[in-house]
């Protein structure tokens, strides 16, 4: 196992603190709900109701109950015109802000892929329907673009900072919290609101099952017999603060945001480079940034979307880089969010290091042949954390990991 | 921190050369207008970019108009900058590549056959490149850069913003330089889209701050801005913006960015004003905070296009400081308080430039660029 050393890091680099955190997802709306879920390993998935999926191949996904969504939004904002994505943006904005009531972002930098898509379905199929006057139509495209929700869940709280949105596919979450993080770190920032969203729709669902990626079976993260991913939706946020800062203002801090790397895998648009080489990258740039060796990581949330491809070169770079961690992929639990993933599974890491548990891998009944990984199979475990690295990794060859750390009562 | 321009390079309705596109804006040339028809009926006034010249590599067998156009642009740049990539300096640059609307061709002919055929006839090979970050995608690999890559989404002020994360990443002592795409691909879908937001009008021209506004039209390409710790033309300030609520709160928000970037002696602003409600805001903010400056609206030449408007506005900003010439605003007449470019050569040197953005879609940015 390779050691990793500090290179190129500023001796007198800011700290970064989480503050604060929502989420949403089909594991549960809040933090309280998702904890219950992670620990009893909780299978989210569930048929495909929002859209027609009988000539797909896969039929399930992980779903947000519309249910509990109506009325976000009121009452700065008519919750009829906001695109359900942005619903769950404005639930978790608000939880995050409910533990952090004063905190006014400089920026804003979060994840998605596709924002609000489905408004943009909808217009197109009423074109296509020869509704040429459709009364909704403006309101659609408005509100169908990526940039629309975060900027609606400002305005629900009255907040307006410029907002960076980025789009690298399913590594965007992960991207988002750590370009924040190295804002902050650098100094010139003191408070970011990052995270990610997006929200199933047809045609990306749809393109994911024309790319065989999805699976008719369950999601097997790491499973030798894994067949593919399944989709799924939600939105998290994370409110980060100069550590000197949050600390100074007598805030709680959840967790210290400590490591940031990226890389871009050049072999192919949709599929990874087989010898792992650019979740490796990825990985030991967190670690360089983070200033720390393999040795001190103690849990790995992984991407593991149980694609073949994905979670054999994930899991051949973790295993060559580290000896016998623990990891596990919650996207058994509450499928693929795509730009959300990253920051639901950084708040989940959170959850982990505060409740020292290591969520389980579920569906999990034996590994690839050959690949040594410590997964925790099916069962969340109680653990010993103080470190947790979570990883994305995304189409275009976009790889991001952040590593988190605990912070001592 | 203070950025340099090393290279730019664009891919416009008016060709794709640096100094030819350039010589022929102070010329007073406009592009061209063409109609796409859509199948629903009308047909839409659009500027599309002449045949590009993009290279031949693998990645662009397939891809959609706006990789290319990002391609050709980013490749511009770096020739204009002469620096060649290789594994060692590649991995010392960042690529940063904004967007609105995307893949707009792909995505659409993507979700017909899926309605059309049905989910089992959708192309695995169409669906890649509907991925916002396709473009950048492509673009890393034909460089080599295996590093850092972000695609950013927004309306058109995503460019500013773009330089704006430039700036940061390049806080990094592991970056050297960090290339800026912007790009955009038109459509009849897009049109259509923006003549039911009302903001399209039926037939050119685009008439910058005439008021009422009578709309805009929309156009296709990419900017390109390399960007490294020197360069004679420096980006000395960026404000990242903020965001308006709605259309009547614009003028609010351009008017903080200008009180932010007008401090001193500000000789040339490049402004958005494309014919739609954005033009009053920025009329009102340049009349306020600026009223000295030479006022130059780039987008009645060029048309709208979003993605790639405010890097090709960055672009012309540091075209009239190197070149100390600014392009006539034909349809522009100097009115009470304001400037408007109505000739190429500048009586005074010109130093610093304000690059202003209002996109369509609630964000407003901007930067300055002084000449060194």
């Amino acid at each position: 196992m390779p050691e990793i050393f500090p290179v190129n890091q500023q001796p007198n680099a800011a700290r970064v603190a989480v503050v604060a955190t929502g989420i949403v997802s089909p594991l549960g709306f809040g933090l309280d709900e998702t904890l219950v879920a992670l620990r009893e390993g909780r299978d989210c998935v569930s048929p495909v109701t929002r859209f027609p999926v009988e000539h797909c191949r896969c039929k399930t996904a992980g779903q947000v109950s519309d249910a509990r969504l109506t009325g976000a939004g009121k009452p700065r904002l008519r919750s009829e015109r906001l695109h359900r994505v942005a619903q769950m943006m404005i639930l978790a904005l608000g939880e995050a802000l409910a533990q952090a009531p004063d905190f006014q972002p400089e920026l804003g930098v979060v994840g998605t892929t596709s924002g609000g898509m489905t408004f943009g379905e909808e217009y197109y199929r009423g074109l296509k329907g020869g509704e040429t006057s459709m009364r909704r139509a403006a309101s659609l495209i408005a509100n169908y673009t990526p940039q629309k929700p975060v900027m609606d869940a400002q305005e629900a709280f009255g907040l307006s900072a410029p907002c960076q949105v980025i789009a690298n596919a399913c590594a965007s979450g992960t991207n988002a919290i750590g370009h924040a993080f190295d804002c902050i770190r650098s100094g010139r920032y003191q408070r970011i609101l990052t995270g990610g969203y997006d929200a199933l729709s047809e045609m990306v669902f749809v393109g994911f099952d024309a790319l065989q990626a999805s699976t008719p079976e369950r999601c097997r993260p790491f499973d030798r017999e894994r067949t593919g991913l399944v989709l799924g939706e939600g939105a998290a946020i994370l409110l980060l603060e100069n550590f000197d800062s949050a600390q100074t203002r007598g805030a709680k801090i959840m967790a210290e945001i400590i490591g940031y790397g990226v890389s871009t895998d050049n072999h192919h648009l949709t599929q990874p480079n087989p010898s792992g080489s650019g979740p490796r990258q990825a990985m030991e740039g967190a670690l360089q940034s983070a200033r720390i060796s393999a040795r001190k990581i103690d849990y790995i949330n992984a991407h593991g979307t149980a694609t073949p491809l994905n979670d054999a070169a994930e899991g051949k770079a973790i295993a060559e880089l580290f000896d016998g961690v623990a990891v596990s992929s919650t996207k058994g639990m509450m499928g693929h969010s795509l730009g959300a993933a990253g920051a639901i599974e950084a708040v989940i890491s959170i959850l982990a290091l505060q409740n020292q548990f290591l969520p389980g891998n579920i569906n999990f009944r034996g590994g690839d042949a050959g690949l040594d990984l410590n997964i925790i199979a099916n069962r969340s475990q109680p653990g010993n954390l103080r470190t947790v690295l979570s990883n994305s990794f995304g189409f275009g060859g976009t790889n991001a990991s952040v590593i988190i750390r605990m912070i001592e009562a | 921190m203070s950025l340099g321009i090393a290279g730019m390079g664009w891919v416009t309705p008016l060709g794709s050369d640096l100094s030819g596109v350039w010589q022929r804006l102070l010329n007073g040339e406009r592009a061209s207008v063409q109609s796409i028809s859509s199948p629903l009926g009308p047909a839409y006034p659009v500027f599309p970019v002449p045949a590009e010249r993009a290279p031949a590599h693998p990645r662009l067998r397939r891809s959609s108009a706006i990789s290319r156009f990002a391609v050709v642009a980013g490749l511009a740049a770096l020739e204009d900058a002469k620096l060649k990539l290789d594994a060692e300096t590649a991995a010392r640059t960042a690529l940063i590549f904004a967007v609105s609307s995307g893949g707009v061709i792909y995505t659409k002919r993507f979700y017909h056959e899926i309605l059309e055929s049905g989910a089992q006839a959708a192309s695995p090979l169409l669906f890649p490149e509907t991925v916002f970050n396709a473009p950048a995608s492509h673009m890393a690999a034909i460089l080599g850069i295996t590093g850092a890559s972000y695609t950013l989404v927004g309306d058109g002020a995503v460019g500013i913003l773009a330089l704006k994360m430039a700036e940061d990443l390049m806080e990094s002592e592991t970056l050297d330089r960090c290339l800026v795409v912007g790009a955009e691909e038109t459509d009849w879908l897009l049109c259509d889209a923006y003549r039911r937001w009302r903001l399209v009008r039926a037939a050119p021209p685009i008439e910058p701050f005439k008021q009422p506004p009578r709309g805009t039209i929309l156009s296709e390409g990419a900017g390109a801005v390399l960007l490294n710790r020197t360069g004679s033309v420096q980006l000395e300030k960026i404000a990242a913006g903020t965001n308006f609520r709605k259309q009547s709160e614009a003028g609010d928000s351009v008017e903080k960015i200008f009180t932010e970037l007008c401090e001193g002696e500000i000789d040339l602003i490049v402004a958005s004003a494309n014919g739609t409600f954005i033009d009053a805001a920025e009329r009102t903010a340049v009349l306020r905070s600026c009223a000295s400056a030479k006022v130059y609206a780039l987008k009645g030449a060029l048309g709208e296009s979003i993605g790639a408007s405010s890097l090709w506005q960055t672009i012309c900003g540091a075209q009239a400081l190197r070149t100390q010439l600014v392009p006539p605003d034909l349809l522009l007449r100097e009115e009470k308080g304001a400037h408007f470019s109505t000739g190429r050569r500048s009586e005074d040197r010109l130093r610093r430039a304000v690059i202003s953005v209002c996109g369509l879609n609630q964000q407003v940015a901007g930067l300055r660029l002084v000449s060194n």
